[in-house]
């Protein structure tokens, strides 16, 4: 069982309770050594995915289960004068309709509600049918008769914040708080400064483009309710479905086992499971309602276009100063509670530095709203900060790495307190220094029309540190095997077979002997949403204090059975051996058998994170690039990264990570943007034809080198995230690379061959010289 | 999406009847651009005739004579790998390589191929109202229109989507088509035009004709394609270019450049390929023909990069053939 202590403090609004679950076991230091954790394990659903048989929301089939879809504003801005869907309700196969005539008034995102009269960005819901196909579903559609008020829209955030724009929201168009941090005198900073440097730079809407759409299936059984919904919280979509539908909490089970990629725009509740859900109530049947592609990029979410002004101060030997960055972020027509873009994040952090002052601006437009997109904020802000660190290293003519490594930061500058691991981003900037060196010496193999370039970005990460509490359980079968179950959910990066490797390890048994289970709050405890790269890190430690429970429990057993002392026993693969000798062992399946019916179990719990200390997670990156300078063809070659995610559990399921981050990082940095028609209010490329996520031919040679330092500090596994942080450095090391290349740099994301071929024209360039 | 009759007829002449009788049909063979038009709400044929099982409609490449034949149903896939086209017409091959996806070039014919529907994404948002579905002016032309046309021949400014289209083009292809009034045989270039208010299309192919074959010379002498693209495979030409020449005692004595990606049909830079008929090849005279294959673009807001890049490849498409 957890044991916790609960404390008590005054709070404003009375007393406040605190509850800290202790895990009872010490963190594996680095030199203890490991037989399971750390290999290369297979995962666990691989077979199950490869031959089709992995189960995703989409492949649910009920009896009598009907389709949903849902008809979406074609306005950027409107109000509904009138709506009629009676042609629609008698259509052929329709079951039901539902629509702002008959669903209660229900609030949703922070700003918004289910269906509102009033409708604010192109893909807005407006009503929905579910009938015996999607096709007749998607007839039905068209039978629903709406009369549209156009009205005013605003697009960016230009127009957004001139004089007279028309309002997203009747409050105005500042989406939220607007946050400003300083530390020290920022004045100073730059009066101290001998080298200056203040670039602009904007990134892009970048649409998560997961390739399972978001989206569930609903089945009512009385007035229970449950869902299999495509999100990387079944916890939090319990709760808000239960909320919205005024049900029990114990009335709604969400279940979601496999994930076909979520990259945050599945950590928040969307409108799809309460959709479904009052459509399978209103027909008595089960309804799954799956977005097309359209929706999906118009309406599930996308990472918030940025305009970032930035301007650092240096000393000549390259210390900083000062560091000013003004941010305005587009975060669309509603603040979901999911958009967490903290884009002023690094500036503060990532460099030693005394100065600083960020102003972070969210504007409402009228697009589909903002939501996370892996490690938000942070890719946005490393485009710009990365490049400006390069534009300085070149103006003092320092190398990236050393005017890097004499900004330093070994602590929070923020709160004052240590990392858990100082040293983390030096290991990386040591792993991937002699990568750029070699990358240098192939550098001049280009030619006249076909340069090369390398470049460096090194980036931080607010997360990866686990989000506590999250709890685990594990009971011992008779045979000797053990089931462990979670609460947590397999956001697609391998979850089962990371987290069982930890079982495995701290039970000594084999991979084989572990089953895990997840994704299903029938039947596992809570875990937290799998968002910042948490999941590892949080329920990871979790399981090793149950495993360590019901280690104690059989070794209790089997000191009885073997007549001796529990001290002199341990387990090893399956085996309880005496002063770790052979034979007179004992397997765990006598154990289990021993003492049936009865059973062992044992729970554990996530204890809070280091008080004293802040937990971050590391990178570096060097990219080679070619440019063909005529048509302005960008080819990335090659990239080397390190990272410090605490100790590696799977070196297959981190350089899995490692890849996927790159790929999108590659997609961020050349190819992917929503492109929208500003004056008629049009979003042109929702779909997969013109938005282009990076083909195979588009990616690079990639070569991940292993740190693999444990964070002991940090948890009991020494474990820290790597989901988002590869992804960061990716776009600024490209962009770095090609002003090595041409001598000119790009302030605007995605660089096209457009703003290639513009920057070697001389439009849009820096002032820096050419090489 | 509308519901629609589905008909296999057995003969041309049965297909050519049914499609003469409901002007709302469609022709139905590989359907990779057929599709996406009927689920983009862009198209709602009453019935669907599919051509896949004509006994006269072939997807072979023959040799005939000093012809080469190639059935209107030839798949992309078999124009990328068949050994007649790589010795013939490489341009084309190379074309059909790298148009779309080896899924789609499976599916994709040659005939549906050059009748595909521009990509424009003001022209297939059926939302979105434009000149070529009949409305009143067309948007791109002060939107976005980086992927859009540099000539300026026509009220709307999309561009031709075919890459083959360029390369059959450049050796000079005929089209066979068969129509209620019988076959005709006309020159490819024929097929293409400029849509006018009165024919908001890109082909002029008649309403119930069919492609039934193309046909190119088999003459010796080098060709290629080049293509330039948003990212390295499956997206449409930002610019495409073939070119041919022949050449006779050191000098060009023949030459075809035609551009994709550039206009609303598959654009032949004849004042291009007259800079080069007579001159001995030479990086001067590359670059010259390179500019007067743009000469008269007039590019819009947004898609002024094209012309460097056109001239670009233009200029290697003629470095590599005559190389």
């Amino acid at each position: 069982m957890p044991a916790f202590k609960i404390s008590t403090k005054e709070g404003k609004d009375g007393v406040e309770l605190e509850l800290i679950e202790e895990e009872g076991v010490t963190a594996w230091a680095a030199t203890t050594p490991m037989s399971v954790v750390g290999k290369p394990h297979p995962r666990l659903e691989g077979r199950e995915k490869v031959s089709g048989r992995a189960r995703y929301a989409s492949d649910v089939r009920l009896p009598g289960q009907l389709y949903a879809r849902v008809l979406r504003s074609p306005y950027p801005h409107a109000r509904i004068a009138s709506i009629d869907t009676s042609k629609a309700e008698a259509a052929p196969g329709v079951h039901a309709v539902i629509s702002v005539l008959n669903v209660p008034d229900m609030p949703w995102f922070k700003d918004g509600k289910l269906f509102d009269r009033t409708l604010r960005y192109i893909g807005d819901e407006v009503a929905a049918v579910a009938a015996e196909s999607e096709e007749q579903a998607e007839d039905a559609l068209h039978l629903i008769e709406v009369t549209y008020e156009p009205l005013p829209y605003v697009m960016t955030a230009e127009a957004a914040l001139a004089d007279g724009a028309p309002k997203v929201h009747p409050e105005g168009n500042i989406g939220g708080e607007v946050v400003e941090y300083e530390r020290g005198d920022l004045d100073a900073g730059f009066r101290q400064a001998e080298v200056m440097v203040e670039r602009t730079f904007t990134t892009q809407a970048a649409l998560h483009n997961s390739l399972e759409a978001h989206g569930c299936t609903a089945s009512w059984e009385g007035d229970h309710l449950t869902i299999w919904s495509s999100t990387q919280a079944v916890w939090v979509v319990r709760d808000q479905v239960a909320e919205k539908l005024e049900l029990p909490q114990h009335h709604v089970r969400v279940i979601k086992q496999h994930m076909g990629g979520g990259f945050g725009a599945k950590q928040i509740p969307w409108k799809p499971d309460v959709i479904a859900s009052l459509l399978s109530r209103n027909a008595g049947r089960p309804v799954q309602l799956i977005l097309d592609r359209r929706a999906e990029n118009l309406a599930s979410g996308n990472r918030n276009p940025t305009r970032q002004t930035v301007r650092i101060g240096a000393k000549r030997d390259g210390t900083l100063t000062a560091i000013e960055a003004i941010i305005t972020q587009e975060i669309g027509a509603y603040r979901t509670g999911g958009e967490a873009s903290n884009v002023s994040g690094t500036y503060k952090s990532l460099y030693r530095c005394p100065n600083v002052h960020t102003k972070q601006t969210p504007v409402y437009i009228n697009t589909g709203p903002a939501v996370a997109f892996r490690a938000p904020g942070y890719v946005e802000a490393a485009f710009a900060l990365e490049q400006v660190m390069d534009e300085l290293a070149h103006r003092l003519e320092l190398d990236p790495v050393t005017l890097r490594e004499r900004n330093y930061a070994d602590h929070d500058q923020e709160s004052g307190k240590p990392y858990s691991l100082p040293e983390g981003l030096q290991l990386a900037y040591d792993q991937v220094a002699p990568a750029l060196a070699e990358m240098r010496q192939e550098r001049n193999r280009g030619s006249e029309t076909r340069r090369r370039g390398v470049g460096f970005a090194a980036h931080d990460w607010m997360g990866g540190h686990g989000d506590p509490p999250g709890y685990a359980q594990i009971e011992l079968n008779a045979d000797g095997t053990v089931n462990v179950i979670t609460g947590t959910q397999d956001i697609g990066s391998g979850t089962r077979t990371g987290l069982a490797q930890v079982a495995a390890e701290e039970l000594g048994l084999p991979m084989a002997a572990i089953s895990l289970q997840l994704g299903d709050t029938a039947v596992g405890p809570y875990s937290p949403v799998s968002s910042g790269s948490a999941t590892q890190a949080t329920i990871g430690p979790a399981i090793r204090a149950a495993a360590a429970d019901l280690k104690r429990q059989i070794l209790d057993v089997a000191a009885a059975l073997l007549e001796t002392r529990a001290e002199r026993l341990s387990i090893e693969d399956g085996q309880v051996l005496v002063d770790g000798k052979r034979p007179g062992e004992v397997s765990l399946a006598e154990v289990a058998d021993k003492i049936k019916p009865h059973m062992l179990r044992a729970e554990g719990a996530r204890g809070p994170n280091p008080e004293d200390l802040i937990i971050r997670t590391f990178g570096a990156q060097c990219a080679a690039i070619e440019v063909d300078t005529e048509t302005g063809e960008i080819t990335v070659q090659r990239v080397v990264t390190a990272h410090d995610c605490g100790r590696i559990v799977n070196p297959t399921l981190v350089d899995s990570q490692i890849i996927g981050g790159i790929v999108q990082g590659v997609g961020f940095a050349l190819t992917e943007e929503r492109i929208t028609d500003d004056a008629r209010g049009y979003v042109l490329n929702p779909n997969l034809e013109n938005y282009h996520v990076p083909t195979v031919k588009d990616i690079p040679a990639i070569e991940h080198r292993h740190i693999g330092v444990p964070d002991s500090k940090a948890n009991s596994t020494g474990v820290k995230g790597i989901g988002e942080p590869p992804l960061i450095p990716t776009g600024p090391a490209i962009a770095n690379a090609l002003h090595d290349a041409l001598g000119v740099r790009i302030h605007e994301a995605p660089l096209t061959r457009e703003r290639v071929l513009a920057a070697l024209d001389g439009r849009n360039t820096t002032g820096e010289e050419p090489r | 999406m509308k519901p629609f009759a589905y008909a296999s007829p057995h003969s041309l002449d049965d297909a050519v009847a049914l499609l003469a009788n409901d002007q709302d049909a469609k022709f139905l063979a590989g359907g990779t651009d057929l599709l996406t038009l009927l689920k983009g709400d862009l198209l709602a044929p009453s019935q669907l005739i599919d051509i896949k099982r004509l006994a006269e409609l072939d997807d072979q490449i023959t040799l005939a004579g000093d012809m080469v034949r190639i059935g209107a149903l030839t798949s992309l896939s078999d124009l990328e790998t068949h050994p007649l086209v790589a010795e013939h017409a490489p341009a084309l091959a190379e074309a059909a390589a790298v148009a779309a996806t080896p899924q789609l070039r499976n599916m994709a014919t040659i005939g549906g191929n050059l009748l595909q529907r521009p990509r424009c994404w003001y022209f297939r948002d059926p939302e979105i109202p434009c000149w070529l579905k009949g409305g009143d002016s067309c948007p791109a032309r002060t939107g976005e229109n980086q992927h859009h046309a540099v000539f300026d021949l026509s009220p709307c400014v999309a561009v031709h989507p075919s890459d083959p289209a360029s390369a059959l083009l450049a050796h000079d292809a005929t089209v066979e088509m068969r129509g209620a009034q019988g076959s005709r045989t006309v020159p490819l270039a024929e097929l293409f035009a400029p849509p006018t208010d009165g024919r908001r299309i890109e082909t002029t192919l008649q309403p119930g004709e069919i492609i039934t074959a193309l046909t190119l010379p088999a003459v010796a002498g080098r060709s290629t394609y080049l293509k330039a693209m948003d990212r390295k495979t499956w997206a449409f030409a930002l610019v495409g270019v073939a070119a041919r020449v022949k050449q006779d005692s050191g000098r060009i004595s023949e030459a075809r450049v035609v551009l994709s990606g550039v206009a609303n049909v598959p654009w032949r830079a004849t004042a291009a390929e007259q800079v080069l008929v007579g001159q001995k090849p030479s990086s001067e005279v590359l670059r010259a023909a390179a500019d007067a294959a743009l000469s008269g673009a007039e590019p819009l807001t947004k898609n002024g990069y094209k012309l460097p890049i056109a001239q670009a490849l233009v200029r290697r498409a003629l470095e590599a053939t005559l190389g």
